[in-house]
């Protein structure tokens, strides 16, 4: 059997692509290397609690916004059950020295006036800054499919501004500014390397209407599994994709996997790190440039986390995140000290029938793929016992660090399991760990869905922006530069 | 750096990266129809360029205008200049 499309990788971008594509009446298959599709957002068990692992919350998921509508497009809407944030303080900023706190509420206009109140003297800027926001938004593809085609020129982000850029025209109060480049920790780039454009592609949708979803990650990846099979797409999982099969011309004949099958084909979309892609390619296929532009993408920031565990969760987490910082300080290009950094601690997606197992929560803290420098980067399992050592070291510092800056957080919890840097290395895929890939950086240029091997595509984050409405954002471009993308945008909005 | 230095540096990155022939490099040769580039090679372009003379290419610099490998030569020769100019 011919395959029409064989999608490789069944994240959300894969899933996302498989889909769409599917809607059009291609015969699809995704072939994901988990023994789950969606396995990254999936969550994990640790003795019968639930974590979430890459997915906590979402923006644009209220009812009519972007993320909402692309739910509703995919069918997963009905899936699911969306739980809004407190609509007053989705996100709670604290400063881990003086313990001053700043609620974000839901909503542009809501989320304006607080900061008004909060650094009066700085109302114009504030207005200013909001405007250029909703400029930069409304070019972004995608995003707006109920305003007529955008002409969106993806080397124009590269080139900048910046959000330091943008925040320097705008505002002048450092603790204001530091608000404002907050969620850098939703894209994992710094305001001085974010380009302005991506940041509104991320922060504008999650000010706007904020979300879980019941069941967490768990729920959404299951939302996608059947909506898969009700599309009657093949999911071949727990195998990998090894070779693109070519022509002597260089055409597409099909997939090579890693126990040796083939998949005939005529399309393939990627949906894994562009640098596995290239290990996919045949010898030959692909010129040093593009090999090596694809090897030089930088990924965004990686992290430690802890996976904390309570009879009760923390209150404050009930529709709340708290994000831990130090405000004077700014959000820096380069990571501070342990003792420095932004700690962003996520609510689980707490349900009822936790009730006698407890719950689950976590907390992320920036780190760079260089702190896993020398033997633990190349090592396998089991790990070193100098590994072992240097990660309870570093969860013990964090751990101490929410006792004095957060002790709600850690009162009456166990820390269950951590991550770091080399977790998240093997997990997202990233050759150094980045939370959320390739990241988008003025002067980096990212890869387009057209690839030099004709029908071979490129979907994912790298492609488009972080997290998961960017990799479903990604998913649309790709399949929109096969399908047409007036298309596929007059079908979302339908 | 000399501008017959700047020419070498861009034909051999070239060429290794794009694997293009040594004869082909000729200042008349057009990127697209001689060296058989295509839109989508600009962008990898750029990026050889950029790595090779360590300077960053922005779109107002007129990088779209080029249509010759001789204005490549320009192009980069004029953005060193620039760039010293500055510099002083
Ligand atoms: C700690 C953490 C927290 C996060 N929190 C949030 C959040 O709160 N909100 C949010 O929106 N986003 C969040 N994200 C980001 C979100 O998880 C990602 O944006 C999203 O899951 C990316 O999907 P993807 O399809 O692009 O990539 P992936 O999910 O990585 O998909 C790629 C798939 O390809 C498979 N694969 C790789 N190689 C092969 C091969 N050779 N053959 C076959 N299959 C292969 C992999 O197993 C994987 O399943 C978080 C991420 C992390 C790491």
């Amino acid at each position: 059997m011919t395959y029409d499309t064989v999608v490789v990788g069944g994240g959300v971008s894969g899933l996302t692509s498989a889909l769409i594509l599917a809607r059009h009446g291609r015969r699809v298959a995704v072939v994901e290397k988990a023994a789950k599709p969606a396995s990254l957002i999936g969550g994990f068990e640790r003795g019968g609690i639930y974590f979430d692992s890459a997915f906590h919350y979402a923006g644009g998921l209220g009812n009519g916004d972007i993320l909402d509508l692309f739910f509703h497009y995919l069918g997963i809407d009905r899936l699911l059950r969306k739980v809004p944030l407190d609509q007053n303080k989705f996100d709670i900023f604290r400063d881990s020295a003086s313990g001053w706190e700043f609620s974000f509420p839901c909503g542009i206009a809501a989320l304006q006036e607080a900061l008004c109140e909060a650094v009066p003297h700085e109302a114009r800027g504030i207005q200013s800054y909001f405007v250029c926001l909703a400029a930069a938004f409304r070019q972004l593809p995608y995003l707006n499919p109920g305003t007529p085609e955008v002409t969106w020129n993806p080397v124009e982000a590269v080139h900048g501004p910046s959000l330091a850029e943008v925040l320097r025209r705008f505002i002048r109060d450092p603790r204001l500014g530091h608000l404002l480049s907050l969620h850098t920790l939703l894209h994992g780039v710094s305001p001085q390397e974010i380009p302005f454009s991506i940041h509104a592609g991320v922060v504008l949708p999650f000010y706007r209407s904020p979300c879980r979803i019941a069941g967490g990650g768990r729920a959404l990846a299951a939302a996608f599994s059947a909506q898969i099979q009700a599309a009657g797409i093949s999911l071949i999982q727990g195998r990998s994709a090894e070779k693109l099969v070519l022509s002597a011309s260089g055409h597409l004949q099909g997939l090579k996997l890693a126990d040796g099958e083939s998949l005939a084909c005529r399309e393939c979309v990627v949906s894994i790190h562009p640098r596995r892609f290239l290990a996919l390619a045949p010898q030959g296929a692909l010129r040093p440039a593009y090999r090596n532009r694809l090897m030089g993408l930088e990924d965004t920031s990686s992290g430690y986390i802890l996976f904390l565990h309570g009879l009760a969760p923390p209150p404050i987490l009930a529709g709340s995140n708290l994000y831990l910082g130090f405000s004077g300080q700014g959000m820096a290009e380069a990571l501070s000290s342990l003792e420095r950094r932004p700690l962003f601690v996520a609510g689980g997606a707490f349900h009822a029938d936790s009730a006698q197992t407890g719950h689950g929560w976590s907390v992320i803290c920036p780190a760079s793929w260089l702190e896993m420098e020398g033997e633990w980067a190349s090592a396998g399992f089991p790990r070193s016992d100098s590994y072992r050592a240097a990660k309870e070291e570093v969860s013990g510092r964090i751990f101490q660090r929410l006792a004095h800056e957060a002790p709600e957080i850690v009162q009456g919890a166990r820390l269950i399991e951590a991550a770091t840097p080399l977790t998240l290395r093997n997990h997202c895929g990233g050759p150094r760990g980045g939370i959320y890939g390739v990241r988008q950086a003025v002067g980096q240029y990212n890869p387009q869905p057209a690839t030099r091997i004709p029908n071979v595509y490129l979907c994912g984050q790298a492609t488009a922006a972080p997290g998961v409405l960017g990799a479903m954002v990604s998913a649309f471009l790709t399949c929109g530069h096969i399908l047409g993308d007036d298309r596929l945008r007059r079908e979302i909005m339908a | 750096m000399t501008d017959q230095k700047i020419i070498e540096l861009i034909n051999s990155s070239l060429i290794e990266e794009f694997e293009l022939e040594t004869e082909k490099m000729t200042p008349e040769a057009t990127i697209y129809e001689d060296l058989g580039l295509d839109s989508l090679d600009i962008v990898d372009m750029v990026v050889v360029l950029e790595n090779a003379f360590r300077f960053k290419i922005r779109e107002e610099d007129g990088i779209r205008d080029i249509r010759t490998l001789g204005d490549i030569h320009r192009f980069v020769i004029g953005k060193k200049q620039s760039l010293e100019k500055k510099g002083d």
